[in-house]
């Protein structure tokens, strides 16, 4: 993407990548129309081998290099493109586990069963929302499938929505297609993130999204079928899928249903406002709020009777596992961390007169980690210096720059857990009004 | 007699056993359907970008190496720049990195941030970026 836009700009670039991820790389330059964008392969990996071996590398790429950089190539002719709406139609012969296994051999499924998306379902489906069925809502990276409000309204049948559940799915793919969801970056990472969902307001009721016990877990239709629905789009009309363009290392539970829950504003204490609220809306308002995660750590808390007990622990047992900003990834620093507090911390905190500003600025004062914590090889410690100040080896670096980049919400049921979610690199929380 | 018109009356009934189970088990068997579905795909949207021509020779220009901050990367392109200065004449080389240490991100999937690093770039007037990316 740095290159595309230096191209944008005027700037010829080659771009050296290495045999894992060169495939990732050309489909996103094609993606973007840049079908002949100069690139060199070197035999993977570039990271984490010996200095002797990586010079190697660069002599024998070298000849290459020199090649691209003085090399055009012809220009590649794009087919005219076809129009978005409506969606073709397809026929397909077979029992439904014929028709689901042909669903998956053509990429149009996760490997889990779908239900057969046809006209009539479709139709059915986009009763749940008054935006007209052509209207597209953006580009699915790294694809840059068209997205039209039929489209969506296709895979919501595919995941078992029901058409109540539209503007939900609406406002949530609205949030990811906005450039500070860093959508992009999200379903192509080695990393195991996935999409963080959080739904506040009176439609959480009006159309039973779980918001307590068990809230992000099974057995919640309207959380289930809304968080597939959102996986199938990025993967079938974003093309994310493994192992390129998704190049997930592990990859997870994440990449099928993705998180989502309502919060829980029953259990806010007196005197807390609902996220939505920390946000800058309005209490009647139905909303949701999106952002790029982490796999959650859970914080165990049975003992502590005090909020300073409790934030200690907190701050031992989370910062360790994610602070990953620091002087590796700076740009982490300033992104919002989640922190979804369990009502029965947040009564602990609130019994003792605390309100969320207290708890962010004492857990960001407690929870830092040395800076010899982390390897040698990163590359952002005179950034860190700039924004933080001086550091040695014993400064304790928080993991954001400021307290006011946790944010909290509410959630779950009865129980002594609280999950943390760091945000993955790029990505901010996008809240979208939920519109019927 | 009698055991013969048992006997008869034994295999009537086990024929009849396997003629319902056979009935049952054809009737269970899920019957093949053509389904008429839409195409979940969605059309691709490829709006062509132009690439730059390349320089036919590097000699008398701005080589910036830009190094995205995956580790090594700087290392890789270190060695380039070496190569470059060797083989090329009146060549000259920019390293981002010394130049603009900010543009260092290992992530930049945020559009917003990579725009950013662009512009800073395109400030030291390169003829050329090599870039080093991925892990």
């Amino acid at each position: 993407m740095d290159q595309l836009n230096l191209e944008k700009m005027g700037i010829p670039t080659v771009t050296v990548s290495t045999t894992e991820f060169a495939p990732l790389a050309k489909d996103t330059a094609l993606g973007q129309g840049a079908a002949d964008l100069s690139f060199v392969v070197v035999p993977h990996p570039m990271g984490m081998i010996p200095l002797a071996e990586i010079r190697k590398k660069a002599e024998m790429a070298f000849p290459e290099i020199l090649r691209a950089a003085t090399h055009s190539k012809a220009e590649t002719k794009f087919p005219p493109m076809k129009p978005a709406y409506p969606a073709a139609k397809l026929k397909l012969e077979g029992t439904i586990e014929e028709f689901n296994k042909l669903m998956f051999e053509k990429g149009f499924s996760l490997g889990i069963p779908i239900i057969p998306p046809t006209p009539e379902r479709v139709t059915r489906m986009l009763k749940g929302t008054s935006l007209k069925p052509d209207k597209v809502l953006g580009f699915v990276p790294p694809r840059m499938g068209t997205l039209t409000v039929e489209l969506v309204a296709i895979h919501a049948v595919m995941a078992g929505c029901k058409p109540d559940y539209m503007p939900v799915l609406i406002a949530v793919l609205e949030a990811l297609l906005d450039p500070k969801a860093n959508w992009r970056g999200l379903t192509t990472t080695t990393a195991t993130s996935s999409v963080l969902v959080i739904v506040n307001g009176p439609i959480i009721y009006e159309i039973g999204l779980a918001s307590r016990q068990g809230a992000a877990g099974s057995g919640h239709h309207a959380n289930a079928s809304v968080g597939y629905a959102i996986n199938l789009i990025a993967d079938i009309v974003g093309g994310s899928k493994p192992p390129t363009p998704d190049k997930s290392l592990l990859g997870g539970p994440g990449d099928f249903v993705c998180w989502i829950f309502g919060e829980n504003q029953l259990a806010l204490p007196q005197g807390w406002e609902p996220y939505h609220v920390d946000r800058g809306f309005k209490k009647t308002d139905s909303v949701v709020t999106v952002m790029g995660i982490y796999p959650p750590v859970d914080n165990i808390d049975h003992w502590s009777l005090t909020p300073e007990e409790h934030v200690n622990w907190w701050a031992n047992l989370v910062t360790p596992l994610l602070s990953i900003g620091g002087p590796c990834w700076i740009t982490q620093m300033e992104q919002p961390h989640i922190i979804a507090l369990g009502p029965e911390h947040a009564q602990l905190l609130a019994a003792a007169g605390w309100r969320k500003d207290q708890f962010k600025k004492a857990f960001w004062e407690k929870a830092r980690i040395p800076f010899s914590a982390w390897p040698k090889g990163c590359p952002n410690t005179d950034l860190l210096m700039k924004k933080f100040g001086p550091v040695r080896v014993d400064t304790p670096i928080p993991i954001t720059l400021r307290p006011e980049e946790f944010h909290m919400v509410i959630a779950g049921g009865a129980g002594k857990h609280s999950h943390f979610f760091a945000p993955f690199p790029g990505c901010f929380p996008v809240t979208k009004p939920v519109r019927k | 007699m009698k055991n013969r018109l048992f006997k008869k009356a034994l295999m009537l009934l086990i024929f009849l056993i396997c003629w319902l189970t056979s009935v049952t088990a054809i009737l269970a068997r899920e019957i093949k359907q053509e389904w008429e579905i839409l195409n979940p795909e969605g059309v691709v949207k490829i709006e062509p970008m132009k690439i730059n021509p390349h320089p036919v020779t590097l000699g008398g220009k701005i080589v910036m190496l830009r190094w995205n901050g995956k580790h090594n990367g700087d290392k890789f392109l270190d060695r380039v720049g070496e190569l470059l200065i060797e083989k090329v004449k009146d060549i000259r080389i920019i390293k981002s990195w010394e130049v603009a240490p900010e543009t260092v991100d290992p992530i930049t999937g945020s559009q917003e941030r990579s725009q950013e690093f662009a512009k800073t770039i395109i400030k030291f007037k390169p003829d050329i970026v090599i870039g080093a990316q991925s892990d």
